[in-house]
């Protein structure tokens, strides 16, 4: 269901490039690219610039945050880098550092 | 679940895949992959680089090596342009194969190509250092052996001045039976050399 799922214990180093859901659960440094859902869950770490639909992230994030509809910051997420988004939130117990662009 | 890893069918990923856990390819890689698990490439799913973990199952299309640690199940539909090397492997019907496949233990010799390689450095070296000396010798030698045969050819006018005296009768045999093979070889020697005159003239 989930189309493409990275998951603990793998590391992918490069450009990642999906049409469909991405589920991080593992590591992730280059380049992230989805049309639609992206989710780093606990214990996914990014290094990377995320570019997306609805964007979760519970994990580590370190890259800025493009996203076409809304990023969730949940409890336990850190995140180190710019957000750009229509909608935003940022769930008590998130670390974040880094600018919020929102359309305006 | 949980630890399987999952490119999907759309997705396209340029770069390295490491690490530990199950793989599962239906999308594009374009990059090495090298996990300690279980790799299925679907049949949607195109790799375009080596792939080494413990067990691979190609349903898909692979431009690259692949080498598993325990298993490489090749099967039906799977498309590969590369070498495959695993302790076993199985092709299925239907499953096409361009490359050099070797089964067998892992650490049992370098890789062929690497090997190849490595002769390829190494030969012209060897021929390099030895070509210069060695030849001279063996021009001497060449340059030797010309002469034993003139003395032997040589040898026959002493035969028949041992056949002309006629007293020991052994020695006349052994003349005679030296005898019987020396003429041959003389007769072609003179129709040269009548031949060239008569040229000359």
């Amino acid at each position: 269901m989930a189309s493409t799922v990275i998951g603990a214990g793998i590391t992918i180093e490069g450009e990642v490039t999906s049409d469909e859901d991405v589920v991080v659960q593992g590591t992730l440094r280059g380049k992230l690219i989805a049309k639609d859902a992206v989710s780093v869950e606990q214990g996914g770490s990014v290094e990377a610039d995320i570019t997306g639909g609805p964007v979760s992230v519970a994990g580590t994030v370190t890259g800025n945050i493009t996203s076409s509809d809304r990023v969730d910051l949940q409890n336990g997420a850190k995140v180190i880098g710019n957000v750009k988004a229509a909608r935003i939130t940022i769930a008590d117990g998130a670390q974040f550092k880094g600018n919020v662009d929102m359309d305006v | 679940m949980k630890d399987s890893t999952v490119i999907g069918r759309t997705s396209v990923v340029t770069g390295r895949i490491t690490g530990t856990g199950d793989l599962e390819i239906a999308g594009r890689v374009e990059g090495d992959v090298a996990v300690s698990g279980e790799v299925v490439i679907d049949s949607t799913g195109m790799v375009g680089a080596n792939v080494s973990a413990t067990r691979i199952v190609v349903r898909g299309a692979v431009r690259g090596d692949l080498t598993a640690e325990e298993a490489l199940v090749v099967e039906s539909g799977a498309r590969i342009v590369g070498d495959l090397k695993a302790p076993r492997i199985a092709i299925a019907q239907g499953g096409l194969v361009r490359g050099y496949v070797r089964t067998g233990g892992m650490a049992a010799a370098p890789r062929p190509r690497a090997a190849a390689a490595a002769a390829r450095t190494t030969v012209p070296e060897a021929k390099a250092r030895p070509a210069a000396p060695p030849p001279q010798p063996q021009r001497a030698v060449k340059a030797a052996p010309p002469a034993p045969p003139a003395p032997v050819q040589k040898a026959p006018p002493p035969a028949q001045k041992a056949e002309t005296n006629h007293k020991p009768a052994p020695r006349g045999a052994a003349a005679a039976g030296a005898r019987v093979g020396p003429p041959p070889p003389v007769v072609p020697v003179l129709k040269k050399g009548t031949k060239a005159v008569q040229k000359k003239r």
